[in-house]
């Protein structure tokens, strides 16, 4: 090169390069891939994932040796944490429930320790009957096995769930994945 | 008013969790709801002032001593001294606390250390880092219930509950029951030095006194002065003994239940670092223990009536870096064997470490201990550098291993060893003083005899049949305690003792066999009288007759029943 060669030319000379070592752009048939959810990419293990957890029965036998008002401990919600092919039934306490101007606030608590807690969850939303999931959005590590969800919310679910009350039964269940999550 | 956001958080709790929004109650998920109010409902108002207190290490500080003195004398919670450290110590694991300095001890403990918990790490020998501390805070109870939760490691929960009931039956069961039977038979007593010497004293007074009596000169008219001395001493120290252990034992039941009451109503938490999944119940001692001394810590007041409970809580908070505990507790408060040789090392080598509780079993003694002690510093050695000349001998004066067991078959005993209870001395006084009242027990009888005189008695039927026999029969039900002399001019002099007589006129009488005299001649042979006298006499000695409590004629007693 020549060292009359301007700063711009040099640039522009840099943009070229780079732009002939990049990957090339992905098709939109790709994109549109990337941007489906997972229970559209894989709708089989969705369906496996869903029976499984609508198989799953909890509920409190009060036998209980100490005082505790039934009506504020809550009520568990069914929950698969779904880790590459590993799969764990257990259920999580619904800690904090918030929906206003559209958004849910979320806390919840996982009932079962797990050896490693994941920083984060992409949590599926799925009705109680319904095969298909009401929502889907990332949980953030809070503190000691406690996640926070912020997401917007559908009009028609903030409008169904306004009302509910952390100690109520809650109208879904969860599948919780990990980022390890192979799938 | 400088802290205003924190009553803003704190009202925001509350009202949420009223409203349903939250399933903790404000103090027990105060963490949580922190992390909720911070990120989302706080305004920028507040962020500015939390900014502002979080400038400096100072200001920080403030905030702190603003929440123990302030916040928390506002807050009425019963029970409530240790809230202001646990809301420090979950505000310090989130943001913004967890960068503020002054929060730092706050991260890793709750300032309530107990005696650390021998747990053994995956395929450890026994290890200094094996011993760790446990905390236990009582916080009180909401409506959400009283609970038990471990924090910060993982255990099943009917291993955490055996703890619990056994700290329960410790406080006010049979554990209680338990521990007052060890401390009335070897437990040092709440007496001031110098009453303790006036009690002894007393006691070997007491001993000579018995001695005096049994051995010593004949007393004459001096019996019911030393017999009432006796009984007085005795009696004095029994009461002060007896009074002693009953106000304590009453009174440290009291408390106990006013502790247990406590431990029912509030929510516990169990603290040991480390993020451990406890396999085996051997923690349930230190557990136990812990809890006790959270209950404590959470309201001192409640012990302090009991000088038991308060010596305990005191010598255990003094204390906690030096000792270490292991064993099964059962719910009933026993303790189960459980591994203990690589525990054992894991004290030897740990620099604090003083006293290990552990349960009664065969290695728990010295022995093993100074064999430990030998083959760790054996493997912890290098190979000895020759520094001496050949010809320097080694003398080998190492100390003992600084270590001590104390092995307990019940959590009773750990409370025992670690209040520092246990007193030989006590053992042997207990042991004199239970020799002593034995022997005034069975000398009840003659000291009654000689303090409240039985009622004289009476000459009854039946006289004697044979003409060589007077009898005196007595209507008493103390036959012992008389006894009859014939004093007469026909008949020789003659004493008889009292005694229940069977054969066909079974009566309680005094038998004289009639001997005549053979140089009077001039005398009747119905002359003279029978005395009736009491004897006085302690266990096995008698001392002369005591008065004549009655006097009858040879006449009348003959013919008693014949006319």
């Amino acid at each position: 090169m020549s060292d009359e060669v301007s700063i711009e030319q040099l640039l522009r000379w840099r943009v070229a390069r780079a732009g002939a070592e990049a990957p090339p752009a992905p098709r939109a048939a790709r994109l549109l891939e990337l941007a489906r959810p997972w229970w559209e990419t894989w709708p089989e293990r969705f369906h496996l994932l869903v029976e499984r957890l609508g198989s799953i029965q909890i509920a409190y036998g009060h036998a209980m040796a100490e005082p505790v008002d039934a009506r504020r401990s809550g009520y568990p919600v069914p929950t698969l944490i779904v880790r590459g092919a590993e799969e764990l039934e257990t259920s999580v306490s619904v800690l904090y429930l918030g929906v206003r101007d559209g958004r849910l606030r979320l806390r919840f608590q996982l009932e079962s320790v797990l050896a490693h807690t994941p920083k984060t969850f992409e949590v599926t939303f799925v009705a109680q009957g319904f095969t298909r999931p009401l929502l889907s959005t990332p949980a953030v590590l809070s503190v000691d096995r406690e996640y926070r969800i912020d997401c917007e919310l559908p009009e028609e679910l903030g409008r169904n769930w306004k009302e509910l009350k952390v100690t109520d039964r809650m109208p879904f269940r969860l599948i919780l994945r990990s980022d390890k999550d192979g799938s | 008013m400088g802290f205003v956001w924190f009553w803003t958080f704190w009202h925001w709790s509350k009202e949420s969790f009223r409203a349903g929004a939250l399933l903790r109650s404000p103090l027990q998920g105060v963490g949580s709801h922190w992390d909720e109010w911070f990120r989302n409902e706080a305004s920028p108002n507040d962020l500015a002032l939390i900014e502002e207190a979080g400038r400096s290490e100072s200001t920080q500080r403030e905030f702190l001593a603003w929440l123990f003195r302030h916040w928390a004398s506002e807050v009425p919670l019963p029970q409530g001294r240790m809230v202001p450290c646990f809301v420090a110590a979950q505000l310090a694991q989130i943001p913004p606390f967890d960068r503020w300095a002054a929060f730092e001890k706050y991260r890793t403990s709750y300032g309530a250390a107990g005696i650390s918990a021998i747990v053994l790490t995956e395929e450890s020998l026994g290890e200094p880092r094996d011993l760790r501390t446990v905390e236990a805070i009582a916080l009180p109870a909401d409506s959400t219930g009283s609970g038990l939760v471990a924090e910060g490691f993982q255990a099943e929960a009917t291993e955490l509950a055996s703890a619990k009931s056994a700290a329960k039956s410790l406080l006010s069961g049979r554990g209680l029951l338990v521990f007052i039977v060890l401390w009335v038979i070897s437990g040092r007593r709440p007496y001031a030095r110098w009453l303790s010497h006036v009690l002894t004293s007393g006691w070997i007074a007491t001993a000579g006194l018995i001695l005096f009596l049994l051995v010593g000169p004949e007393p004459g008219n001096q019996l019911f002065l030393y017999s009432a001395l006796l009984v007085a001493l005795w009696g004095s120290l029994i009461a002060i003994a007896v009074g002693t252990v009953a106000t304590q034992a009453w009174r440290a039941w009291r408390a106990g239940n006013a502790l247990r009451n406590d431990l029912e109503t509030s929510h516990v938490r169990l603290r040991m670092n480390g993020g451990l999944r406890l396999k085996g119940a051997s923690a349930g001692l230190p557990f136990c223990l812990n809890m006790l001394l959270g209950l404590y810590y959470a309201r001192p007041d409640a012990a302090s009536r009991s000088w038991i409970w308060h010596r305990f809580f005191s010598a255990m908070k003094g204390e906690t870096k030096s000792w270490a505990g292991t064993g099964v507790v059962t719910t009933s408060g026993f303790l189960l064997p459980v591994v203990l040789e690589p525990k054992l090392r894991a004290c030897l080598r740990h620099e604090e470490i003083r006293h290990v509780l552990t349960p009664h079993q065969r290695e728990a003694n010295n022995r093993t201990l100074d064999e430990l002690s030998k083959s760790s510093s054996r493997s912890a050695k290098p190979a000895p550098v020759e520094l001496f000349p050949s010809t320097m001998q080694v003398g080998l004066a190492a100390e003992r291993p600084q270590l001590r067991i104390h092995g307990c078959r019940h959590v009773a005993q750990a409370v025992m060893a670690m209040g520092r209870f246990g007193d030989r001395r006590r053992i042997l006084a207990n042991a004199f003083g239970v020799g002593v009242t034995a022997v005034m027990l069975l000398a009840a009888p003659d000291l009654r005899s000689v303090l409240l005189p039985h009622c004289a008695p009476v000459a009854v039927q039946p006289a004697s049949p044979s003409p060589y026999y007077i009898w005196a029969s007595l209507d008493t039900a103390h036959p012992r305690y008389f006894s009859a002399v014939l004093e007469s001019p026909y008949w020789s002099n003659r004493r008889a003792d009292v005694r229940p007589q069977g054969g066909l006129t079974p009566s309680v009488r005094a038998e004289i066999q009639l001997h005549r005299v053979v140089a009077n001649t001039a005398a009747d042979h119905e002359e003279g009288v029978v005395w009736i006298e009491r004897r006085r006499r302690f266990l096995t000695r008698e001392f002369l007759p005591g008065e004549r409590v009655g006097r009858y004629s040879i006449r009348y007693l003959t013919r008693l029943g014949h006319e």
